[in-house]
């Protein structure tokens, strides 16, 4: 089969095509680094079955970054039949840059002009055969996104591919000419493939290069001794580039005929007058991701609670009560979501509970079903709608353009925190899943830059995280009374946020010390995201979180269930005993003492392991912490219901909670699950700060094992067990400095000082041993 | 015991035991293990990448 390979800027529409090419639903966002390794898929709407290949996006063929050289690597080694150069016609000097490059290569090209469709609406004209003839390359006009001219371009690349066809260079007639056809004559006497691109990276200093024909560099060297430029000297990749972009403008710029004349501002431009507006930029951000979050959690949506009807809204006395909220003010848009999956998940889960009564009695397999599967799943269900509704946000965010603003936005911020900007952009992909914002990293050309962005993304609250802190903060509204549960997400998302940066300042003062990468890079036109697309990425998302709540949360419940209600003779645990004596409880007593500073260890009552055996859990999928959790608070209540002095009488609960604990039941105030969470509450003796500890906990720690392949996998060797330590040192402290600032206030100054200090020796250190400069 | 006792017992041991069975073979041919295979994630990226490492 004939493999076609698809090479272009970033944003010049690559995927789009792909997309439309290959029928495939790959992500199209609106800002650079989006594509960072290569996609395969198939063409089969022509004569023959064509595998069509998308490659990240790319300016130049000297690449910078790591998906940059995925990209050359690609053309040079897997040596497609056709490469397919998609440029944006409304960029063409800047986009044919990379085409006078990918002539160079032995290699059949076609040049798919995309965008014609937001050309045509400029009112701008481009006279394409004039191109190809200049170029000696066909030029097919097309628009992926209305997916215009693609059945032409498919066949004008097939008839292409047949033909063999030699290297060529706009250099040809430049001063550099002479230099370029030395080389070239002594590479192709080695048998080099693709002399004549070769040759070019050898004069341009490209390390690639360098590295590959180790043997040819010092004959190179020669050669351009006997080579002057009055304006570059011996800055030869300089000199290329101008000499490319000479020959651009004259020769192909003159081809696109603008109707507007003078600067005229577009809509983007009159938009990014206000969002990236110096003083204005970052409130709107922060009042951007604020209401992002208050659309998703906030109980008291538009704070518009003591104006509306309180029956109205709970729909009290109605199958669906509190799906509106519960009358103290009206849910937000994500929270109504989350009372609907929830009423729909406890109503199957008491028709399936029925049936399976209906067909056993026997007890010990009701409770597996009921409290070990039916909670446990059921509890991380109810969060999907909302995670989903958190991820549609960001997707628009990101889909609109206004993300890449951001990222530039911050550049000046980050920097005097050790990144640029442009590691904003996998930090912000964090929110929705760490595993592709770790990948993203590959758009960051240094290794350092990429080392720390890596480490820091788990602090960016995942959508796996989201259950935990929905579940923990509802539970502490419920438990204590506390109003407002959006703002306390909203400040433990700064919380993780914070953890990022101040960790970012000690790695950069310590182990990854060295200057901050430039930043550069194109700000995309804003548009709105496309309905389809959004649909598509998120029905994507959808069934990827499905899927994993039947297969690894499933399991993990049925694992937990079976754990807490055997013994490690394998002798079930009755109903008149107590949960004490299981296994997990047996583990979760081992690890429990550890969790002591940080405020849910051996502080908490005889049931206290529950909370370091959930964080274990999370290592596996963060949604465990939260499917374990309920699974055994589940198991707690069906043995008070059984027999509620068993745990008093065991000394695992004293008569004060237990009385409480009835009080709480009888009193039918929170819903089915509510007073699981808040029974889980009353029976450990947990108190807010080691809540909101442990909640920061499972924010900072080790993310799930799936993270952690990915993290061993984009880092060096060596580099990823130092990083896993970081993370649980990490967690670690900050789990700690809050619970003990939450409990007692003046310790934030013991926390305070000793960071202060901690600085102050870095900063001595790097001033007695400063980093040598780059040249 | 009833049938359905046994029945929903061996529905949770093949559960466990598969989810098991399929991770490790995915890990073994280098698949992503958060289990995605969304067309737009690109976690499953990995999957080129160690085949590569894995090849060389």
């Amino acid at each position: 089969m004939k493999r076609f390979a698809l090479a272009g800027n970033p944003n010049c529409g690559k995927t789009t095509l792909f997309n439309s090419l290959t029928g495939s639903t790959a992500h199209v966002g609106n800002w650079p680094g989006v594509t960072v390794d290569k996609r395969e898929g198939v063409y089969k709407k022509g004569a023959e079955p064509i595998s069509i290949v998308d490659l990240p996006g790319i300016y130049s063929l000297s690449p910078y970054t790591p998906e940059e050289v995925v990209s050359r690597n690609y053309i040079l080694d897997e040596k497609p039949d056709c490469v397919i150069n998609i440029v944006d016609v409304t960029n063409l000097e800047r986009n044919l840059y990379l085409t006078t490059q990918i002539m160079e290569m032995d290699v059949p090209v076609v040049i798919a002009l995309n965008m014609m469709d937001i050309l045509e609406k400029q009112g701008d004209r481009i006279n394409a055969k004039e191109l190809e003839k200049r170029l000696n390359i066909p030029v097919v006009e097309i628009s992926a996104l209305k997916n215009t001219g693609m059945d032409e371009l498919m066949k004008v690349a097939l008839a292409t591919c047949k033909k063999e066809r030699k290297g060529v260079t706009v250099l040809e007639h430049t001063e550099l000419s002479h230099l370029i056809g030395d080389v070239r004559i002594a590479l192709q006497g080695q048998e080099v493939a693709n002399p004549l691109f070769h040759a070019i990276k050898l004069i341009e200093n490209d390390e690639i290069e360098i590295a590959m024909h180790p043997q040819t560099v010092k004959m190179v060297e020669e050669f351009k001794n006997t080579f002057t430029n009055d304006l570059f000297g011996t800055d030869f990749e300089a000199l290329v580039a101008d000499a490319r972009y000479r020959h651009i403008t004259k020769n192909y710029s003159p081809l696109l005929t603008k109707k507007a004349k003078g600067i005229k501002l577009t809509s983007s431009d009159k938009a990014d007058r206000i969002l990236t507006n110096k003083w204005l930029a970052i409130p709107i951000f922060l009042v951007i991701l604020f209401s992002m979050f208050h659309l998703t959690f906030s109980e008291n949506f538009l704070f518009l609670s003591g104006i509306l009807n309180k029956d109205w809204v709970s729909l009290a006395g109605t199958h669906f009560e509190g799906l509106f909220g519960s009358g103290e003010g009206i849910a937000a848009p994500g929270v109504v979501l989350f009372n609907l999956m929830d009423i729909i998940t406890a109503t199957l889960s008491g028709w399936i509970g029925e049936g399976v009564a209906n067909l056993t009695s026997t007890e010990w397999i009701l409770n597996l079903v009921n409290d070990g599967i039916l909670a446990g799943l059921c509890a991380v269900l109810s969060f999907v709608p909302q995670i989903i509704f958190l991820l549609l946000l960001l997707s628009i965010l990101e889909d609109t353009g206004y993300m890449a603003r951001v990222a530039f936005i911050l550049d000046k911020i980050f920097r005097k925190f050790g990144v640029s900007g442009r590691a904003f952009i996998p930090m912000i992909m964090g929110f929705g899943c760490s595993v592709p914002a770790m990948i993203n990293t590959r758009t960051l050309a240094d290794e350092r830059e990429r080392i720390l962005t890596i480490r820091t993304i788990p602090f960016f609250t995942c959508g796996a995280k989201l259950p935990i802190l929905a579940a923990v903060t509802g539970a502490i509204a419920m438990a204590f009374n506390v109003a407002n549960v959006d703002l306390i997400t909203y400040a433990l998302y700064v919380i993780g946020m914070a953890t990022a940066v101040i960790t970012i300042l000690v790695m950069r003062g310590t182990t990854q010390r060295g200057e901050i990468a430039p930043f550069i890079m194109e700000l995309p036109t804003y548009h709105m995201p496309s309905f389809k697309a959004l649909m598509i990425h998120l029905w994507d998302k959808t069934k990827h979180y499905i899927k994993k709540v039947f297969t690894v949360i499933l399991a993990s419940t049925i694992i937990v269930w079976f754990l807490s209600n055997f013994r490690w003779n394998w002798t079930i645990i009755e109903a008149k005993e107590t949960m004490n004596e299981s296994i997990l409880a047996s583990i979760g007593q081992f690890m429990q003492p550890i969790f002591t500073p940080l405020g849910f260890g051996s502080q908490l009552g005889s049931l206290g392991w529950v909370f370091a055996v959930a964080a274990i859990l999370g290592l596996i999928a963060k949604e465990n912490v939260i499917a374990g959790f309920l699974t055994l608070s589940s198991v707690i209540l069906a043995m008070m219901a059984v027999n509620p002095d068993i745990l008093v009488n065991a000394g695992v609960l004293s008569e004060e909670v237990l009385a409480e604990l009835n009080a709480l039941i009888e009193s039918g105030e929170f819903g089915e699950d509510g007073y699981e969470v808040v029974a889980m509450i009353a029976a450990t003796g947990i108190e807010i700060p080691g809540l909101i500890s442990f909640i920061v906990f499972n924010m900072t720690t080790i993310p799930c094992f799936a993270a952690v392949a990915t993290a061993r996998g984009e880092l060096k060797k060596g580099t990823a067990k130092w990083t896993i330590l970081f993370w649980i040192l990490t967690s670690y402290i900050v789990s700690m400095a809050t619970y003990c600032i939450l409990t007692w206030w003046w310790t934030a100054f013991i926390f305070v000082a000793l960071m202060t200090l901690v600085i102050c020796i870095i900063r001595l250190y790097n001033k007695k041993h400063p980093i040598a400069k780059r040249g | 015991m009833n049938p359905i006792d046994v029945l929903i017992i061996i529905g949770c041991v093949a559960i466990v035991v598969g989810v098991i069975v399929t991770s490790i073979i995915n890990k073994k041919k280098g698949k992503t293990s958060c289990g995605c295979d969304c067309a737009h994630c690109s976690g499953c990226a990995n999957k080129t990448k160690t085949e590569e490492q894995t090849n060389k």
